[in-house]
């Protein structure tokens, strides 16, 4: 396996959330309903289990920092959350079996706690004052479920790529 | 006691928790430049974005192209029926522009708060998360835009430039929540009545028009247009209509709801607004003031 191809497939995760933002249609479903596509931070978490935990986290902080300083303009708050989640979804694995659909449903779960994380910075530096009630009916359900709907279509491909990269580590 | 420091993770998780809040504490800071190496970040991310949004959003407008060919003769209809008022509009306002430029040049004034340069710029990226409901436009300080110029699609004023970077800039729309977000407007009608725009209420989707006086008179369906006033933006800029006015929590000033004539979420041309008229020193302010009153 190529060794630039790891940082272009996260890179190109980076751009696509923000396309995916861009182009999706203002319709019915999505005009009063937030969707925020973590594309990239699921990447990290299926590299993180089935390639090695040590890239996942230096992937996380890294890109959270190219986060914070290209989308947010506040430096901090993903730069802390992805590799903080990339580490909790290693700690959780090791209690748990690697296998495909365990490891949908916990990346599935990591994005709901950065999600929650995210929200709670976000309140208590007054970016928002959404109340917890809004923040789940408007963000919170759509999002895992736009999430959820990533993680199964992508789940085998990024099994395969990561499961080669580590091959490639060891060799 | 020893024991605990010798913990290497908690270690690591208290000073990366002692540096996020210094960070965080760093950019909330009223910043009027981004750093430097913020400024390459921005501009080489900003680079492969728009070499991906360029070819994504000419496929999203051929497929919306499609789309609207559909309706196409059902709006024709439509679009007959508004053109003859229009020419009669037309003619009125090429009067009254005539009219106008008349009575300015007897008075000797040559500028006004309505005018501005528009620079045109296509939006290469939007934050994935919409906490902060920024927009990453493709024109940056080579190219003249500076913070704080009003930005503006052919509907309405979206928002201001937040900060540049040499070939980028970011553009905070006027649904983010930012105290720091005003914009002072005027609400349209037989006596103008000024207030701010402030904030936004995320589920009605309307932007809230603050500090309007107790006494004030506003109806729905009247404009909202800036007021030139706020020494950034030009006059004249279309905001929205007023959909709904109540009382503030105190009584003293009335809150009125405005529904954006511009589409705050799908946007992909802007145009970056610079004002002609100079921000003027604190001893001009008083004589802009009068102005408005005429």
């Amino acid at each position: 396996m190529n060794r630039f191809l790891l940082p272009v497939m996260l890179a190109a995760f980076f751009v696509i959330e923000s396309v995916f933002v861009h182009l999706l249609p203002d319709g019915t479903f999505t005009s009063d309903r937030i969707l925020v596509p973590r594309f990239l931070i699921i990447a990290i978490f299926f590299l993180t289990v089935y390639g090695n935990k040590q890239y996942g986290i230096i992937y996380g902080f890294v890109f959270g920092l190219l986060f914070d300083v290209f989308y947010t303009e506040i430096l901090g708050i993903y730069l802390f959350l992805f590799p903080l989640m990339a580490y909790a979804v290693s700690k959780i694995m090791k209690v748990l079996q690697t296998n495909i659909v365990i490891v949908t449903i916990v990346s599935i779960i990591g994005v709901a706690l950065l999600e929650l994380g995210v929200y709670e910075m976000n309140f208590l530096i007054h970016r928002t004052d959404m109340n917890f009630p809004h923040f789940v009916s408007l963000r919170f359900l759509p999002t895992i479920i736009l999430n959820l709907a990533f993680s199964i279509i992508a789940a085998y491909p990024l099994k395969r790529q990561f499961e080669k990269f580590a091959e490639h580590l060891t060799e | 006691m020893p024991q605990f420091f010798l913990n290497k993770r908690l270690i690591v998780l208290l000073v990366s928790i002692i540096i996020l809040v210094a960070l965080i504490g760093f950019s909330l800071r009223d910043r009027k430049q981004l750093t430097w190496p913020e400024q390459l970040i921005k501009d080489t991310t900003g680079w492969v974005q728009s070499l991906v949004s360029r070819p994504a959003q000419s496929i999203a407008g051929f497929i919306e192209n499609l789309q609207d060919l559909q309706n196409t003769y059902n709006e024709n209809k439509e679009l007959k029926a508004r053109l003859d008022d229009l020419a009669r509009l037309e003619a009125e306002v090429h009067e009254l522009k005539k009219e106008n430029e008349e009575l300015k040049d007897i008075l000797d004034k040559k500028d006004s708060l309505r005018d501005y340069d528009p620079a045109q710029a296509t939006v290469i990226a939007r934050n994935p998360d919409r906490w902060h409901e920024l927009l990453i436009i493709n024109k940056g300080e080579t190219d003249g835009i500076e913070a704080d110029m009003a930005v503006i699609t052919s509907q309405g004023l979206i928002g201001k430039v937040k900060s540049v970077s040499k070939f980028t800039s970011t553009v905070q729309l006027l649904s983010a929540m930012d105290p720091k977000n005003r914009v002072s407007a005027v609400v349209q009608g037989e006596k103008n009545f000024y207030g701010f725009i402030v904030g936004y209420d995320e589920k009605k989707k309307l932007l809230l028009l603050k500090e309007i006086p107790y006494d004030a008179k506003i109806k729905k369906g009247q404009n909202v247009i800036t007021s030139g006033l706020g020494v950034v933006f030009p006059k004249l800029l279309q905001i929205g209509k007023v959909v709904d006015v109540v009382p503030d929590q105190y009584g003293l000033t009335q809150t009125a709801y405005v529904k954006p004539s511009a589409n705050l979420y799908d946007i992909s041309h802007v145009m970056v607004v610079k004002r002609k008229m100079t921000k003027p020193d604190v001893s001009d302010i008083d004589d802009n003031e009068e102005e408005e009153e005429l």
